[in-house]
């Protein structure tokens, strides 16, 4: 009897030292994942996306009968957006022609600007029943030219990045998931004035919003409503990329920056076809080797870091 | 052959627990309040009353076994829901012995099992700091929603599955014997 009960202790605290070693082996933003959860990953991954085809194609037919109701006055609406985008297609045509004359007479590659990108389409396969995780599954991987930390959008805008690629499948963080370890550097545009530029510093859960860090030396005349994109300074992200309008403007706990509350623009619940955006122009990889060229570039430093 | 037909069902059921998100409506889904779906635990359960004996463990094992292939499937943080789902069908197994195994238990234990395990996984989460929210917030937010909604489907397994796992447990687990 004593020695059961010694083995019930035994096993309790195996079990109980593997739960912390495990636990504490993965629970940061592992770019990298061993070969066994990569293989599960895969294989899971591709019975998902047979089951999600017809999942999927149900729950479309649902949501197009309860849209039906509204489809008129849509209708209208975009007729009247689509003679705006006719002129603002012409305009846009016309810059970029311009903008490639220019390049060429300044012998620069159209891959040279940060802007540019390759896009990888790809289907959301499942998404984490874990809500605290806010993490979906895509069917691209490694093999398509998915990698780790590349920029994830939907049509409305950017929805997070990949923070793991399998062979087959990727995992996607969504920016409602995203805190103090996944900075984007982002900017406001602006026509006649300098660009305002920032850092989305993470998702805020009591107002539901991206918390975008102005920094001190740029304009502060930042509104309501102002589009927030990313500016590729970061070095891991292409620039461009819409984020969020501009909801609020506050300043942080100290007084001393603005901080201004960003609703970001896709839709974080319904995503079924995504973009990965992987940036043309290398990426700022190698960090702790050049330390020094790093320092006076802060943005640069912290987004592109992933284990602090 | 037939043992296969467990492992099948709840291998089906993770699967499914990828796509659980999209059956809620938008205006929960949207909500503050957050549902998770334990379907796999709640499979379990019935493992546990109608498929074990009280000197087989397949609920056990089962509960370590897609635990933590939920954790590597959707969480990719190892560990959590392998040992929650492992305690909390031990936990049921012991209860068991005290117990008859009759439909008021089973959903006495369906309910302990579903509310127990969101805890103690909340309780992790909250040690690793994946989750900061206090716990009247937890209650209020998760705990109780997610109890609901996953005793919705824990009747539905009840007509689906109660007599087969019966016949099921009087034909592999007496062979075997």
């Amino acid at each position: 009897m004593r020695f059961f009960r010694n083995k019930r202790l035994f096993i309790f605290l195996i079990g109980f030292i593997l739960l912390v070693a495990l636990i504490g082996y993965t629970f940061r933003d592992r770019l990298e994942l061993t070969l066994a959860e990569e293989i599960i990953n895969d294989t899971v991954g591709w019975i998902q996306y047979v089951i999600h085809v017809p999942v999927d194609f149900t729950i479309d037919v649902i949501s197009n009968i309860r849209e039906f109701r509204n489809i008129y006055e849509e209708n209208q609406i975009l007729k009247e957006q689509v003679s705006e985008f006719r002129s603002l297609l012409y305009e846009v045509q016309e810059v970029r022609k311009e903008n490639k004359e220019l390049r060429n007479t300044l012998g620069l590659l159209e891959s040279d600007s940060i802007r540019s990108h390759e896009a990888i389409h790809a289907t959301v396969i499942a998404r984490s029943p874990e809500r605290w995780m806010e993490q979906v599954t895509i069917n691209k991987g490694r093999e398509h030219g998915v990698d780790a930390n590349m920029l994830v959008m939907t049509a409305d805008g950017m929805i997070g990045k990949v923070q793991s690629a399998n062979q087959f499948t990727a995992r996607v963080k969504l920016l409602t998931g995203f805190d103090q370890f996944n900075r984007i550097s982002a900017m406001v545009s602006r026509e006649d004035k300098r660009n305002i530029f920032g850092m989305i510093e993470g998702f805020d859960e009591e107002t539901g919003s991206l918390l975008f860090r102005i920094i001190e030396e740029s304009d502060q005349d930042i509104e309501e409503g102002d589009l927030v994109v990313s500016s590729g300074m970061g070095g891991v992200f292409p620039a461009g990329v819409p984020i969020g309008e501009v909801k609020e403007i506050t300043t942080d706990q100290y007084g001393l920056t603005q901080i201004a509350l960003v609703e970001a623009s896709a839709d974080m619940y319904e995503i079924n076809n995504v973009v990965v955006l992987d940036r043309s122009v290398e990426k700022v990889e190698n960090m702790d080797e050049d330390v020094d060229e790093g320092e006076d570039e802060e943005e640069t430093e912290i987004e592109g870091e992933q284990e602090e | 052959m037939k043992k296969i037909y467990l492992p099948l069902i709840l291998f089906v059921l993770v699967i499914a627990e990828g796509l659980s998100i999209n059956l809620l409506p938008d205006e929960i889904a949207l909500s503050d309040y957050l549902i998770i779906a334990h379907w796999v635990l709640a499979f379990l359960v019935y493992i546990a009353v109608y498929y074990d004996t009280e000197d087989t463990y397949y609920a056990i094992a089962y509960a370590f076994i897609f635990g933590l292939l939920i954790d590597i499937i959707y969480t990719g943080v190892l560990g959590v829901y392998m040992f929650s789902y492992g305690i909390v069908m031990y936990i049921i197994h012991k209860l068991l012995k005290l117990l008859q195994r009759n439909i008021y238990v089973l959903f006495l234990f369906g309910a302990v099992a579903i509310f127990l395990g969101d805890l103690f996984i909340y309780m992790m989460y909250a040690v690793v700091g994946i989750t900061g929210i206090i716990w009247q917030d937890y209650l209020l937010i998760r705990s109780v929603p997610t109890l609901l909604a996953n005793l919705v489907f824990f009747l539905l397994l009840f007509p689906l599955f109660r007599k087969r796992l019966v016949r099921w447990s009087n034909e592999q687990l007496d062979q075997s014997n």
